[in-house]
């Protein structure tokens, strides 16, 4: 059942697991509907409700985590009634979901193709110059739709349209850590070494994921992202 | 002093009841695959329902105890045996210094916990003791357990003191049975599964497949078919969101699955449901 909150937003609650409900505002990579995710996302983190565990932001919904027990002893009712009540109550008080805007982080990236394995390829699928290749990827402001996949992997977009690209037909078993990828108008950084579909147009020196800080993660969904290239003799000096 | 790893197993770690508010993160809670017996083991030692304990798959690891210790083992039936004597499951043991604690037969179930009076030390990452596999933290060094490894116990003499020993009524201990019905919600994506597939899918018997891990169980292919073709956005799930590959497999979510994903999402495993599926293999 589709609601719509005063500002017109449209939106469905309904339950993701017997836990959890799943707010969502469509399925599209859309900046302003992943503005409305964000901006219900900070509301919660401001208006918990007693029983609220965490609250997690993808492009298009965002999913709201609770202790089912703890909720249903104090109301009397179930949780999920009481959550989707509470959710349905927070957006309508948000008149207009507003975005906090962050300061660009600026990224470095080594486009060198012993690191950019896929940049020669992605160049020549699209008749461009390596050097257009990555004009086009540092021109843009990016944003971070969500984190997801593996930890610390930010989905960024969007792409210009002369670089969407497909995923690669075989994925690597092995995409070492750092490495910065694009697939279809996203692109994104691989933090710690999995294994990956994606296009490999670059690697960062920073640390997009160290276990040992109490924030683990350098990004956030939310976090605006600029790359800026440098050169292979300058890796090692970009490191965090 | 403590637990020596004689034999390490199949895919032994230490893990506890798991880091929830990490999700934003891209960090799952992961954590015991079996939440009730493992809850239950710690309750049977007096500690706290969050302590680490040692989850351990068929075949399982073998143990020389290089110091007394009061444990439980609780979940799986994998013939426990202290010294090569059987012993029993869900009540509190003592295992004395120099014992070995081995597991003989698989005779039901998949996961076996065993807690230590007092504590098992182990390497805390974000507010748990759990392995997290993929950024190896928490746990022992976060991995599995090797052949030679060494735990260290945090009882002290403290079991000395203890009077009254709890117990777990027969009523209260599972019987693990193949093909136990697992209870789900309908998923996100259950209202575009057509009626036909519903159908199916409810009273299915499905194997889980040798490519099953804490991850996730990935079940054989039953050609459910969707009203109309889907391309998802990611999107967040939960553990116990079954969801359907592009292969037409159904993978159910476990402990250690990732926190989002593309692929539709049929059906969702009911929290209470999940200490049995658990124990399914």
């Amino acid at each position: 059942m589709q609601e719509t909150n005063s500002t017109g937003n449209r939106f469905q609650i309904t339950p993701l697991s017997d836990r959890s409900v799943l707010v969502s505002f469509g399925n599209i990579i859309d900046a302003s509907i992943n503005e409305k995710v964000f901006s219900l996302h900070q509301l919660l983190l401001q208006n918990p409700f007693d029983g609220f565990i965490e609250s997690v932001p993808a492009y298009a919904s965002l999913a709201v985590f609770f202790d089912t027990l703890k909720i249903k002893k104090l109301t009397g009712i179930t949780a999920f009634v009481f959550v989707k009540k509470f959710l349905i109550q927070l957006l309508y008080q948000a008149h207009s979901l507003k975005v906090t805007e962050y300061p660009v982080k600026k990224i470095p990236v080594c486009y060198d193709p012993e690191f950019a394995v896929d940049i020669i390829d992605v160049a020549q699928l699209h008749g461009l110059s390596i050097p257009e290749v990555i004009s086009l990827h540092t021109s843009v402001i990016y944003r971070v739709y969500m984190i997801g996949f593996t930890p610390g992997f930010a989905y960024m977009g969007t792409l210009v349209q002369e670089l969407i690209t497909p995923r690669k037909e075989q994925p690597r078993l092995i995409v070492p850590a750092g490495s910065v990828g694009i697939a279809g108008a996203q692109t994104g950084i691989y933090p710690i070494e999995s294994p990956g579909g994606w296009q490999i147009i670059g690697k960062t020196p920073l640390q997009l994921f160290n276990a040992k800080n109490t924030s683990p993660c350098l990004l956030a969904a939310g976090d605006r992202i600029q790359f800026f290239p440098i050169d292979k003799n300058n890796f090692a000096n970009h490191g965090d | 002093m403590g637990i020596k790893i004689i034999k390490p197993g199949l895919f032994t770690t230490l893990q506890d009841l798991g880091r929830p508010g990490y999700r934003c993160d891209g960090i799952g809670p992961g954590g015991v695959m079996d939440f009730f017996a493992a809850s239950v083991a710690n309750f049977l030692t007096g500690n706290d329902e969050h302590a680490p304990v040692l989850e351990m798959h068929f075949p399982a690891a073998e143990l020389l105890f290089e110091e007394d210790a009061l444990v439980s083992i609780t979940g799986a039936d994998f013939g426990a045996c202290i010294d090569d004597a059987e012993t029993t499951l869900w009540k509190p043991l003592l295992i004395k210094k120099q014992q070995r604690l081995s597991f003989k037969k698989h005779n039901s179930g998949a996961r076996v916990y065993l807690s230590v009076q007092g504590g098992i030390k182990a390497d805390r990452w974000l507010n748990s003791y759990s392995t997290q596999i993929k950024v190896q933290e928490g746990g022992y060094k976060g991995r599995a357990l090797l052949k030679g490894d060494g735990l260290d116990l945090l009882a002290g003499n403290s079991f000395f003191g203890l009077k009254n020993f709890p117990v777990v009524t027969a009523l209260a201990m599972p019987v693990y049975k193949p093909a136990s019905p697992i209870r789900c919600i309908g998923g996100t994506e259950w209202g575009i599964v057509e009626d036909e597939s519903k159908a199916k899918f409810v009273g299915e018997l499905f194997s889980i497949t040798a490519q099953s891990d804490r991850m996730g169980y990935r079940l054989q292919a039953i050609n459910l078919v969707l009203n109309e073709p889907v391309h998802l956005v990611s999107s967040p799930v939960d553990l116990g969101t079954i969801q359907l590959l592009p292969s037409g497999q159904l993978i159910i979510l476990m402990a250690d699955h990732q926190t989002t994903g593309g692929y539709p999402r049929v059906a969702n495993v009911i929290s209470a449901d999940l200490p049995k599926l658990a124990q399914q293999h």
